[in-house]
């Protein structure tokens, strides 16, 4: 099978065609898929993540991916942040270090998360940002990884990567899962096997709702991401199954996709150079917490 | 007055970093029979650099499914703990009493809103 993917960038549309390519290979197995990408103007880096996800669902129906005549700017992007060396393609030294790696993990590797970041936010941008906002930057990755830990039953991984643009100041970071989606948790939560997407995402980012039955309490991880979008005047996508969700200059939307994409992906962009202090402290002294 | 028992969170996780539901679980697991025996625990995060909600919710939150919370007011304190962790146990805390309270009630409502069938 020979299919075009056209421009990719980290929007809705973006993510709709990814869902498309997910769709139109939906039966292929123990064949070839050659991904054509000489309609790909532009790929935003960080989008290599979900497409990343989507192309492993491929592979692991035992298919061959092969990725062909990729325009020299895109190639470069994309060796460069070791997207493309999957591919057999050769790696590209990132001599701006501004190129945060497309890197698949498991499920159980949190410790590997952790040097991952450790090892490629270094020198991007959090010279600028504060201690304090580094440090929650990182620990709102780390719930983003967590729920995709808890609750994607993503049997392929997770993928993540990353830009950083320095003269906007701002970094993106993409964490894409390739499984159940927001939508089937939900919908196993109330038993009800209509539930649409774009509700469940409605629904799961609401302070203290969990799809968790045991008895730890939950539905904090999201909300606290939206949180600190807002008061770092950064912006989050979710996408999840049909679902696209947006918060993005202290505005929420959520819109509808055409076609199911597989898993869940979350982008957050941090506005490197905010200055706030991300202290919520003087809500909580040690003594007053229990 | 008995010595309070320090539970070292950084030697139970095996590291700086707590960030997983599971390792949130065996701090738990450890301070319950504590608990149960009426100890004080303090709970010491001396060391630990990254902390996240999933884990405090496995390891303190679900407590509230467990004691009441004048018991844990009066057995559980933290320290070690810098401003911004702290208030983040802080709504760990609040949104697990609210859970423990009224989980079912919480849901019913939202119910109505979902159902538009893909």
């Amino acid at each position: 099978m020979i299919l075009y993917l056209p421009t990719i960038h980290s929007d809705q549309d973006g993510y709709d065609s990814l869902a498309e390519l997910a769709k139109a290979t939906a039966k292929l197995i123990a064949d070839r898929l050659e991904l054509d990408f000489s309609r790909v103007s532009f790929l935003d880096a960080n989008m290599a993540a979900p497409l990343g996800a989507v192309l492993a669902g491929i592979a692991d129906r035992f298919n061959a991916v092969e990725i062909v005549n990729v325009p020299q700017m895109v190639e470069r992007i994309l060796r460069k942040n070791g997207f493309l060396t999957q591919f057999r393609y050769l790696p590209l030294d990132d001599n701006n270090r501004t190129t945060i790696p497309f890197k698949r993990l498991q499920l159980t590797d949190e410790g590997l998360f952790e040097d991952y970041l450790q090892r490629h936010l270094k020198g991007k941008g959090i010279p600028q940002m504060t201690e304090g906002l580094g440090k929650v930057f990182k620990q709102k990755l780390f719930e983003v990884f967590q729920n995709a830990v808890i609750h994607s039953e993503s049997e392929l991984g997770i993928f993540v990567c990353g830009q950083f643009f320095p003269q906007l100041q701002k970094l993106d970071l993409t964490i894409a899962d390739a499984g159940i989606g927001i939508r089937d948790n939900v919908r196993r939560y109330f038993n009800d096997p209509k539930i649409a997407s774009v509700p469940a995402i409605r629904w799961a980012l609401q302070e203290g709702h969990t799809t968790k039955k045991g008895k730890q309490p939950g539905g904090l991880g999201l909300k606290f991401l939206h949180d600190f979008a807002r008061l770092n005047k950064g912006r989050i996508h979710i996408v999840s199954r049909f679902g696209f969700y947006e918060f993005n200059a202290g505005r929420e939307s959520f819109a509808k996709l055409e076609n199911d994409f597989p898993g869940t992906t979350v982008t957050l962009e941090v506005n490197t150079a905010d200055t706030s202090a991300y202290c919520l402290a003087s809500e909580a002294s040690r003594d007053g917490i229990f | 007055m008995e010595t309070p028992v320090i539970v070292r969170v950084f030697d139970i996780v095996g590291g700086p970093l707590c960030v997983s539901a599971d390792d949130g679980q065996r701090v738990h697991d450890k301070i319950v029979p504590l608990l149960r025996d009426g100890k004080k625990v303090v709970l010491s995060f001396e060391q630990v650099e990254t902390l996240i909600s999933a884990f405090l919710n496995a390891a303190i939150g679900q407590l509230y499914g467990e004691f009441s919370e004048e018991r844990i007011r009066e057995l559980v304190s933290v320290r070690d703990m810098d401003k911004e962790d702290q208030a983040v146990l802080k709504r760990v805390v609040d949104n697990a009493k609210t859970y423990f309270k009224a989980p079912k009630e919480f849901d019913q409502a939202w119910k109505e809103e979902l159902g538009d069938e893909e």
